[in-house]
Parts: C-alpha cells; sequence; structure tokens
C-alpha cells in the first residue's frame, strides 16, 4: 500500500515538474547577449538587464569572453548560423565585417527607427554599408546604408590632465602639452609630462590617431589609396615621438593598462585615454590624483577631433529571438532609459541623457564626452582596417624604438598597406 | 577469417574516431587553404593562390626564422639543462622528493600566467630585471621593448617553464639504464667523463630524442607566452608563426591565407621531425 502510495505521488510530482517546465519555457524567453568582458559594460549587465527581465518579462542571459576570445566566438557564430547568441556585443570596428558578411539581422525590418536624440556619430557608426567616406571592394556603390546595429555604451578617447598643473582651463594646443612636458617632467621623480601607448598594433595607433588628423592627416582618400605617409602624417609622427623624453621608459611595450595607472598613480601629467578610465580617476581606492584629473577634448593643430570606439550591439541573423532582441534595443535607447542609464554612472549615446543635470553632477567628465564625441572619428570603415591597423602600428611602433626615422617608417607601412590592399582587390589592375 | 573481422570490428570506433579528430580538420584546412572568404560572399577557389602569395610574403619568412630560432635555442638549452639536473640528482639525497617536486612547479602553471609573472619581471618600473641593472648601471632596463632582448626574453621564460620536462624524462631514462656496464667501466679505471660520453649518453639516445622531439614540436606551437608578453613585438621581432596564422585568420579574417600559412607550418614541422629523427637514427 505504501510502495504505491509513493509511486503514485512521485508520478505526480515528476509529471507536475515537467508540465511546469514546459510551461516555463514557452511563457519565458531568454535571451542570450555575448560581450567582450570590460568594465564599461558593467552597469548595463548589472543593473539594465534586471530592470529590462522586470519590465518585459524576458529572461537574459550574458557570456563574456576577452576581447580576441569573443571576437572569435561571435565570428564563429555568424559564419556557421549557430544561433547562440541574440545579441552580439561589438567593437564599432567589427561593424563592417559582422554587417558585410551578413551575421547582422537589419533594424529596420525590425522596426527600429532612430531618433534624432542619438548622437549623429554614435547611430552612424550602425549603418553598413556607411553613410560617408568611400565603400570598400565588393559593397554595391548605389546600395542604401541600413542600419545593422546600435550603440550600446558610448566611448571615446578624450585627454586625462593634471588640473592642478594645467590650471582649470583645458589645454587646447598640442604646443601646450608639448611645453607643460617640457617644463614639469622630472624622470628621476617619476614625473612625466605624457604617456601614451607604445604597443604595437591597434593600442599605437589608437594614440596615434587623434594626432594624425588633427595635424590634417588621414588614413585613405577617397580611392583607398593610403596616405599615411603624407607630410602631415609624418609632421604628426614627428610631434608624438618628439614628446618621448617626457615619457616613461618602456613606452613601447605600454598598453592601455600601463598607460591608465601611470596617470592614476600620478606620475603622468596628461595622456589621451578611453573614457572607462573616468570613475578611477576619483575613487580613493584606485587613484592617487582624486579630484586633480580634468577632462577634455584632446588638444588640436590644424583641427580637433577625438578617436571614437563605442560599443555597439547588434542583432544575430541567426538569432532564435530576433523580435525580444529587438524589443531590447528598442527598451535600451529610450531615452528615458538612457537618463536613468548615465544618472547610474554609464555613458549614454543620447543628447538627453548627457546634458541631464542629475547625470552630469554624478559625472563631472560627461561634458567633455559629449564634446568629444561631436567631434569623434571613427576608424576607416572598412573590414579590412584591422590588418592595414597592423601594419601601420607596427611601424609605429619601430619608430618609437628607433625614436625618429617617422617618414622612413610610414614610407614602409605606406608600401606595405599598399600591397596588402592590392593583393584584395582595392585598386583596379 | 572471423576473428579477423572481430579485431577489425573492434579496433573501428577507435580508428573512425582518430579519423574524426585528426585527419578530418587536416583536410579541412588543406581544403580551406585553397579559397578565399570574401566579405558577404560565398566562399571562392583560388588553386594555390594563397601559397603564391606565402612565397612573397616576407613578413610570414620572418615569422617561420622566428620560429625556428626560438625552438633550436629554448629545446637545445633546455636538453643541456634538464640532462644536467637529471645527472646531478639522480641518486639518492636527504630531501629528494621536495627537491625533485619545486623543480616541477614551473611545468604546472598555467602558460598565460607563466607570462603575466614574467611580464611583471621584465616590466621596466618594478620588474626585477630592470631593478639589477639600475642598480648596476643606473639606468632602467626595458627588456620586452628591445629589439635585441625581446627574444632571448621569450626563450628564457620557455627554458625556466619547460626545462623541468626535460630534467623528468631524462632522469627516467637514466634511472632505467642497467647498472653493470657501469660498474664494468668503473672496474676497468673509466673515468667519469669518459663514462658519460661512451655509456650514458649513447644508452639514454632513444630517450633524448623522445624529449627532444616532444620538447621542439611544442615549442614549435608556442603561442600564449608571447601573445600574454609581447604580442609579437617590438616590431615585429617575436613574430613566432603561430601568432602570425592566429591574427590572420581571426583577426583579419583571411581564413584561406591563415590556413594555408598553417599547412606551410605543418609541413615545416614535418620535416623538422624527421630530420631531427633521422639525425638520432643515423647515429645510433
Amino acid at each position: 500500500m505504501l510502495r504505491r502510495q509513493f509511486l503514485k505521488n512521485s508520478l505526480g510530482a515528476a509529471s507536475a515538474v515537467a508540465l511546469s517546465g514546459c510551461g516555463s519555457r514557452e511563457s519565458r524567453v531568454q535571451l542570450t547577449f555575448g560581450s567582450y568582458a570590460d568594465p564599461g559594460v558593467d552597469i548595463l549587465k548589472d543593473e539594465f538587464l534586471p530592470e529590462f527581465e522586470k519590465a518585459t518579462g524576458i529572461a537574459t542571459e550574458w557570456v563574456e569572453a576577452d576581447f580576441s576570445g569573443w571576437f572569435q566566438k561571435a565570428l564563429n557564430d555568424g559564419e556557421t548560423k549557430a544561433g547562440a547568441f541574440d545579441i552580439y556585443v561589438m567593437d564599432d570596428l567589427w561593424v563592417p565585417r559582422f554587417a558585410g558578411a551578413g551575421y547582422l539581422a537589419n533594424l529596420e525590418e525590425l522596426g527600429f527607427q532612430p531618433d534624432p536624440d542619438f548622437l549623429p556619430t554614435a547611430i552612424d557608426l550602425g549603418y553598413w554599408p556607411p553613410k560617408t567616406g568611400p565603400r570598400q571592394p565588393g559593397v554595391d556603390p548605389a546600395a542604401k546604408p541600413t542600419l545593422f546595429s546600435l550603440p550600446i555604451v558610448s566611448d571615446v578617447q578624450i585627454l586625462f590632465y593634471r588640473r592642478d598643473v594645467f590650471g582649470n582651463t583645458p589645454p587646447v594646443a598640442w604646443e601646450d602639452i608639448a611645453r607643460v612636458a617640457r617644463e614639469h617632467s622630472n624622470p628621476a621623480q617619476r614625473k612625466f609630462g605624457w604617456v601614451t601607448r607604445g604597443v604595437r598594433g591597434n593600442p599605437i595607433m589608437n594614440s596615434f590617431f587623434v594626432l594624425l588628423h588633427d595635424f590634417g592627416g588621414t588614413e585613405f582618400d577617397e580611392q583607398w589609396r593610403v596616405t599615411f605617409n603624407s607630410p602631415q602624417a609624418i609632421e604628426a609622427l614627428e610631434f608624438y615621438l618628439s614628446l618621448l623624453p617626457y615619457e616613461p621608459e618602456g613606452v613601447a611595450e605600454f598598453d592601455s593598462d600601463q598607460e591608465g595607472e601611470t596617470l592614476l598613480q600620478g606620475n603622468a601629467l596628461a595622456a589621451t585615454i578611453w573614457t572607462g578610465w573616468c570613475r578611477q580617476t576619483d575613487d580613493p581606492s584606485r587613484s592617487r590624483v582624486v579630484n586633480k584629473i580634468g577632462f577634455a577634448v584632446p588638444p588640436g593643430h590644424e583641427k580637433r577631433v577625438a578617436k571614437l570606439g563605442l560599443f555597439m550591439a547588434g542583432v544575430a541573423a541567426s538569432a532564435p529571438h530576433k523580435k525580444e532582441a529587438a524589443e531590447f534595443l528598442k527598451w535600451f535607447s529610450r531615452s528615458d532609459v538612457q537618463v536613468r542609464f548615465a544618472r547610474a554612472g554609464g555613458i549614454p549615446f543620447k543628447t538627453s541623457a548627457f546634458k541631464d543635470e542629475q547625470a552630469r553632477s554624478n559625472s563631472r567628465w560627461l561634458d567633455a564626452i559629449l564634446d568629444a564625441m561631436t567631434v569623434g572619428v571613427p576608424s576607416p570603415r572598412t573590414s579590412d582596417w584591422s590588418k592595414v591597423e597592423d601594419i601601420l602600428g607596427t611601424h609605429l611602433n619601430l619608430a618609437l624604438l628607433d625614436k625618429g626615422k617617422a617618414k622612413q617608417h610610414l614610407d614602409a607601412a605606406s608600401a606595405e598597406a599598399t600591397a596588402f590592399l592590392k593583393s584584395v582587390g582595392y585598386y583596379a589592375s | 577469417m572471423r576473428a579477423k573481422r572481430l579485431s577489425w570490428a573492434l579496433i573501428a570506433p577507435t580508428a573512425l574516431f582518430a579519423l574524426a579528430m585528426t585527419v578530418l580538420p587536416l583536410g579541412y584546412s588543406l581544403l580551406t587553404s585553397f579559397q578565399e572568404f570574401p566579405l558577404g560572399r560565398a566562399p571562392v577557389f583560388v588553386g594555390l593562390q594563397n601559397y603564391r602569395n606565402l612565397l612573397q610574403d616576407n613578413n610570414f619568412q620572418n615569422s617561420l626564422i622566428t620560429t625556428l630560432i626560438f625552438t633550436v635555442a629554448a629545446t637545445a638549452v633546455e636538453f643541456v639543462l634538464g640532462l644536467g639536473l637529471a645527472l646531478l640528482l639522480k641518486d639518492e639525497f636527504p630531501f629528494q622528493g621536495v627537491i625533485r617536486s619545486s623543480l616541477i612547479i614551473p611545468m604546472v602553471i598555467a602558460p598565460v600566467v607563466v607570462g603575466i609573472i614574467w611580464r611583471l619581471l621584465y616590466n621596466a618600473d618594478v620588474g626585477l630585471f630592470s631593478f639589477l641593472v639600475q642598480t648596476l648601471t643606473g639606468k632602467s632596463l626595458s627588456v620586452l621593448s628591445n629589439t635585441s632582448l625581446a627574444l632571448p626574453a621569450l626563450i628564457l621564460v620557455d627554458i625556466w617553464e619547460w626545462t623541468p620536462f626535460m630534467f623528468l624524462i631524462l632522469l627516467a631514462g637514466i634511472q632505467s639504464l642497467p647498472t653493470e656496464p657501469f660498474e664494468a667501466a668503473r672496474v676497468d679505471g673509466a673515468s667519469a667523463w669518459n663514462i658519460f660520453v661512451h655509456l650514458t649518453l649513447p644508452m639514454l639516445r632513444p630517450v633524448i630524442a623522445v624529449a627532444v622531439l616532444i620538447r621542439a614540436l611544442d615549442a614549435f606551437t608556442v603561442f600564449d607566452q608571447v601573445f600574454v608578453l609581447t604580442q609579437g613585438g617590438p616590431g615585429t621581432a617575436t613574430e613566432v608563426a603561430t601568432l602570425m596564422i592566429y591574427k590572420t585568420a581571426f583577426r583579419f579574417s583571411q581564413f584561406g591565407y591563415g590556413a594555408a600559412m598553417a599547412v606551410a607550418l605543418l609541413l615545416l614541422v614535418a620535416c623538422f621531425s624527421t630530420a631531427v629523427t633521422r639525425a638520432f637514427k643515423g647515429a645510433s
């Protein structure tokens, strides 16, 4: 009797569990986000995904890896159409590759229309083919730019400078940086006027990018001919190298972590750094220069620009839950959500959020970021930029080690990049 | 006949598994190396074009030379040190277990962690090497941003991590040698050096061949330490072939060209291992 009762109860319980499982699967969709690990997305991940879940009843899962590891995973998922992810979080550099190869769903077809509150420089990065500039070979010259991804966190390189040295007015010209570096550097006391990233490839290229554009140089002309060995580019590199005596020994192996730490430890007077470091400057557990750092658009020469490097989000073409993924993007880009995101310490991508009084008083760097975003310039919009950046970044690193020979290294980089671009079909015969 | 069928049936699962795990990926890589992957379009068959490009690619050829230098230097030093340690520690002595165990610690640390440890040691500001040089000369030293020192610095890391492996294999080999020939030589008055050159080394040759081959093949595919410590820099001073293949395929999305590089590296490794095996066979 007892055994029969036990079996009956067990069967009943098992059926109930199985049925409730089926029910929950049907009613509760789970969105899977794939991302690279970065403190820049922490507020979104930790505070806003739970809020989205509560507001919509859609569950979320956040899968992350290191930058290279996630790029590889996302590439595999896109190429094989595996459907392991609903939303790809991407560096804006990846958009040409992912949108061009068909890994991303068309957001306009999913019912997304950007409103005028989006920062133009931010939303433009989500279009493919690009709205402006030349189009890479194989891309239809007549194709209409289509929205494939949205900014999810703004990021741009801004000038971090010591207010106790420069005063409250930020330096506006590169010559100001050089003058203060000359006057205040004292390597024996580990006091340096400037600090930069020197690791070959992307890190040094990120440091040089602003100077290249400020001095009137560019990477390519309208026909994709390489122009980074122009007289303006050479002058920019010579200026970059002229700051070396006022920098720590071994900057050729500095990446953003060493660059940021040098500033936070009070050893450097200025640097152009990604905005992810802003909050740490006022954190006494991380910084020896609390409230001493000012923020501004990087200085200029012929013009004044900043390097964009946004976190973008796109719906995977193979996503199992496209509708819900688009719903998340619509929700997160609502202006009221963006204002709350900015108040919580996130870097928004809508003008109204940047101008919110409470957000501005919580994060004193927001004004500088908005100014920098407004004059922001992205990396060239081609899926082959990573390779060209590697070539140029390697020769910049060599110039740094040689402490000179700017023209020689830029000519060599130009020749190598031209040969590469020719081999992948950029120049007709 | 029935027994033969049964033996085939028993071997089949393992053989199929081995085929799926080794031959298929290799075959797919080979197929990929004859293709190009244009943005947004289906792969295109390009014949030997990727291989022709390889022949003109100075950067790839330099990376092969760097890999070869790294492999030969690291394996040679690891062998000499490993053999020396094995000879030194082959006999019974107090705290033998503790000393032998502590010697193999570097080998069990994850390569990425090894890379981080040495990145700190080589750091110009807080690193041990820079401190020593500064104490002696008054100037700091940035090892990893020096084109002449970066590759030797990577080789040193590999030696630190993998000498224990050589030591373990050679120690096991030495301890398994028969004792009679050594006793006879000593009775005949042979010196320690003569015993080492004419008995230990020749008898140990098969073990040395295996140890050198395993280490060399592993050194050919070094990646983690280079990725963490130098990213192939300064300039291209430490750009080994695996790093270049990784970047070409996964960062620059040139899958076909990256696969051609991988096939070229595979051929080089195969030639190298054949040469090493023949050298040891010829000598014996």
